[in-house]
């Protein structure tokens, strides 16, 4: 099924040892922008199978698959961020990332537009998330990673799939209104 | 097996013989007399003190031998069994169980007892000694098999001795056993008789010894101590020993009362209950042996019996007895060895493979239909067969009856009541229903919390019940029965009810509702299941914990079930819980709507007919049907799921499926009928518990996922969206 599964931190991490802090990070692209997520949460990248929508939930929940023979919920990131759903192309992927409430691990899909690479980023270059200017919602930035001169938005995994926040199943517009959470700008 | 898990073995026995202890006990309360049960608690105290002394947990032994000891004077009625006596016990039984899992938590068997255990409990069996003269301390270590002295009223015994010839000759004085006999009770009458032989001049020997006697005593003895009396004269007399009648009904009454695990061979079972002594045992064991060399054992069993009436050793009566108390006992024996314990685990892991193998065969017809071979259609079908086969008893497996865990409110029930000073009668009707095990678990907590509530908030004392013209003694009822694949339990009481005004006065103070909302009298019931509702100011000691209605909601309908009320003031009220009876496998029928599948499960389905006047469906109104001039509220599901197929726009004619839950009927409008199929239910998740109206998702042959619907959520939801002031409670 061509699927690319990562083993934690394996790959390339022969060259720069300019400096020996250095944090892998899985880069994607979501509406033509490069996002990137910390790899030490990331478990498996696969092709989008058929997603089994869920019926009366936020449009940020793409669905169901069926992994393995277990149930996985998909979050559609596009949709998440405020950037509209994901239209799925030859290239769009689904990142499955382990999120741990308490002592439990959850299994979620991440729907990408494209899935690019991995980066390593010095720690020196890490700096930390603007307060305002992003089309993001602040809380969903972890950090900006400087990449080439280029800053790549570092998202928080635990804020972005937060099991709690999800499970709310409020659609997005329903939150700013209720004002229960950040608006976004 | 390994000490640890014959320490777990040891610790469910345990818990399996304090459960049953523990109904004896409360079926005492209402029949002092009862010998069964008074049975059932010495047996639970004595067998625990066994076990518990394999494993050298000697402060084990030390209290349940007390209380055994106790027990067996309760049992030969030289004790009362009066109520504190009762109370004490009940006591025993919990000190006992923290015992156990005190001692077993030490890991080592001579750690010291924690001081406060130990206090409490030299307190209780300093509460049982003024009820009966307790023994001593028990024999540690070894399991007792000590046999009590059984005090035998009057009437006489009667003893035959026979010396031998060499008596004299082995100094053997035989008139001093006679007095010695004499100095133990009342030597009613002796009769001394010569053996025919001595008269027979030519052979007579002054020195040897000619003397038999017939005695009739009379004492408080039992038998083996009166054999004990001709032990030094072992070898040099033949003796007989013939009970009275009193002590023969009292041999009787022993055997019926020893314990299975006592029960062996017939000789040790007379033996033990001292209606044998070792000497007239061996005799006949002689007898049998230089009689009867190479038969089957059964034929041996029959023997012994019947050469020691034979012999005179004993009355035929008592061996027919001891017969029949072996039989029963062996028969008990054999049933359970009918049962296994498993462990939960491995069934677990069973019931998922055959999820497994379900999803699996499924895909497999899928793939014969689509290569199209013909040939291969039966032997999916016999697969398809055996494995539905396998999954039912698999599923059977696991379901218990739901009576076991029922009689533990009995418990609770009391201790309340009594703390409460309220007269409460618990009556638990079709506690014969079974479920899933998995399912009982998970349900115990919320019923508890129900049984709290009605006990506490429900039930009044007296005093109030007598001034509203109710009896004294409140009733809470628990009744179980299967309905269309779901178990329903009821719980009812007869109290005060919920005073409707007082929830939606607290309500509207906290918020849920507006002043000028206008609700019936079901929905302010209902208002009760939202979080943060609890009408009682005070919190007792009892519930109002904060862990209110809502919880037991939200506990239920985390099994898929789903929990409504009814109650009238002054009347008392009704909590009503509907459960599936399994978390695992069900029959499921697959419906499409749009582009998507789903499964409604089997049970719940009444009919399929197909949309169109000329099946008898009619349009009754907007949200209305009219089924065979039957008036059904139904639901489109591409509507409510608004995921409509433009493709089935045009021309297409749906389906009407009528389901049932509860007592409602409705229908489900959907766009096809995609039949029945086996559906392994897969959770979905954290992320979807508080999603309604989807119980959980299954795995199609096609590799798919199909969402399961909850038939009686989506009706709640539909209500709700159409009367704008219930959307709130459908969600809160």
């Amino acid at each position: 099924m061509g699927e690319l599964v990562l083993s934690n931190r394996a790959s390339a991490a022969t060259h720069s040892e300019a400096n020996d802090e250095v944090t892998q990070y899985l880069t994607f692209a979501v509406s033509d922008e490069r996002l990137a997520m910390s790899i030490d949460a990331v478990k498996e990248i696969i092709e989008t199978p058929s997603v089994t929508r869920v019926p009366m939930t936020p449009d940020y929940i793409r669905g169901v698959i069926n992994l393995r023979g277990s149930v996985v919920p998909v979050i559609d990131l596009g949709a998440r961020l405020g950037r509209g759903p994901i239209v799925l192309t030859k290239r769009s992927c689904i990142v499955l990332v382990e999120v741990r409430v308490g002592d439990e691990a959850h299994v979620l899909g991440m729907l990408v537009d494209e899935v690019k690479n991995i980066l390593e980023i010095a720690r020196d270059d890490i700096k930390p998330p603007p307060e305002f200017g992003s089309e993001i919602r602040t809380d969903f930035i972890e950090a900006m990673g400087r990449v080439d001169d280029v800053f790549v938005i570092i998202l928080s995994v635990d804020h972005v799939l937060s099991l709690q926040e999800l499970a709310a199943l409020r659609r997005i517009s329903q939150d700013s209104a209720s004002g229960g959470v950040d608006g976004e700008s | 097996m390994s000490l640890d898990s014959a320490r777990q073995a040891f610790l469910a026995e345990v818990a399996e013989l304090l459960q049953s202890m523990e109904d004896a006990l409360l079926a005492l309360e209402d029949d002092p007399t009862d010998a069964e049960s008074l049975n059932a608690v010495f047996r639970a105290m004595h067998t625990i003190k066994g076990t518990g002394g394999v494993f050298g947990y000697d402060a084990i032994v030390e209290f349940t031998h007390t209380v055994e000891t106790l027990m067996d004077q309760v049992r030969s009625g030289q004790v009362p069994l009066t109520r504190p006596l009762i109370e004490t016990l009940f006591a025993c039984r919990d000190h006992s169980a923290q015992l156990v899992d005190a001692i077993v938590a030490a890991d080592t068997p001579d750690a010291p007892l924690d001081p406060e255990l130990a206090q409490a409990g030299a307190v209780l069996l300093a509460r049982l000694a003024p009820a009966g003269a307790v023994a001593a301390p028990a024999p540690t270590a070894t399991p007792t098999r000590e046999m009590r002295n059984l005090p035998v009223a009057s009437d006489l015994w009667m003893l035959t001795l026979k010396f031998k010839r060499d008596s004299f000759r082995d100094g053997i004085d035989p008139l001093s056993f006679l007095r010695y006999l004499g100095s133990l009770g009342e030597l009613v009458h002796v009769a001394v008789q010569l053996d025919p032989e001595a008269l027979r001049i030519e052979t007579f020997d002054a020195e040897s010894c000619y003397l038999q006697f017939g005695i009739g005593f009379r004492g408080e003895v039992d038998k083996p101590t009166l054999a004990g009396v001709f032990e030094f004269a072992d070898q040099d007399c033949e003796l007989r020993i013939l009970e009275p009648d009193t002590a023969q009904s009292k041999y009787l009454e022993l055997l019926a009362a020893v314990p299975d695990d006592q029960v062996g061979w017939i000789g040790d079972l007379l033996l033990r209950i001292g209606a044998l002594t070792a000497g007239e045992l061996e005799r006949a064991l002689q007898t049998q042996s230089s009689e009867g060399a190479g038969e089957t054992p059964e034929a041996r069993k029959r023997r012994v019996g019947e050469i020691l009436v034979e012999q005179g050793s004993i009355k035929p009566a008592v061996v027919e007895q001891a017969v029949r108390t072996q039989d029963a006992a062996r028969a008990r024996r054999q049933e359970e060895a009918h049962f296994i314990r498993v462990d939960a685990q491995r069934l677990g892991h069973l019931i998922d493979l055959i999820g497994e193998l379900v999803t699996s065969s499924a895909a497999i017809r899928v793939l014969v239909k689509r290569a199209g071979i013909e040939d291969m259609n039966e032997v999916v079908d016999g697969v398809d067969y055996l494995v539905s086969e396998i999954r039912d008893n698999a599923l059977q497996l696991r379901m218990v009856q739901i009576g076991e865990s029922l009689s533990r409110f009995k418990r609770v029930v009391r201790d309340v009541s009594h703390e409460l000073g309220k007269e409460i009668d618990l009556s638990v009707t079709g506690g014969e229903t079974e479920l899933d095990k998995t399912v009982v678990e998970k349900m115990i907590d919320p019923l508890t919390h129900l049984i709290r509530n009605a006990i506490d908030h429900g039930i009044e004392t007296p005093e109030i019940r007598l001034a509203h013209g109710k009896p004294a003694q409140g009733t809470v009822r628990i009744n179980a029965y299967h309905d269309s694949g779901h178990i329903v339990v009821e719980i009812a009481d007869d109290g005060a009810g919920l005073d409707t005004a007082r929830i939606r006065a607290k309500a509207e103070s906290v918020g849920l509702i507006k002043p000028d909302e206008v609700l019936t009298h079901e929905e302010t019931l209902r208002l009760i299941f939202a979080p943060g509702l609890s009408t009682k100011e005070q919190a007792t000691n009892l519930s109002g914990r904060g862990v209110g209605m809502d919880v037991v909601r939200r506990n239920i309908e985390a099994l898929r079930g789903t929990v409504e009320l009814d109650s009238r003031l002054g009347e008392g009220t009704q909590v009503t819980i509907v459960l599936p009876l399994t978390l695992a496998i069900i029959d499921g029928f697959l419906v499409g709507a749009g582009p998507d599948q789903y499964v409604i499960p089997l049970a719940q389905v009444a009919e399929c007919v197909e949309m169109g006047a000329a099946s008898g469906v009619k349009r009754h109104s907007e949200h209305y049907i009219n089924l065979r001039n039957e008036v059904l509220p139904f639901i489109r599901l591409t509507e409510l799921f608004e995921n409509a197929d433009p493709a089935h726009r045009t021309g297409h004619r749906e389906s009407l499926v009528v389901v049932r839950f509860g007592h409602h009927k409705m229908g489900l409008v959907v766009d096809t009928l995609l039949g029945e199929l086996q559906t392994v239910i897969k959770p979905l998740g954290k992320v979807f518990e508080r999603l309604r109206g989807v119980a959980g998702a299954t795995i199609l042959g096609t590799g798919d996922i199909a969402l399961i619907l909850d038939v009686a959520e989506l009706a709640a939801i539909a209500e709700g969206q159409r009367s704008g002031s219930g959307k709130r409670l459908a969600s809160a």
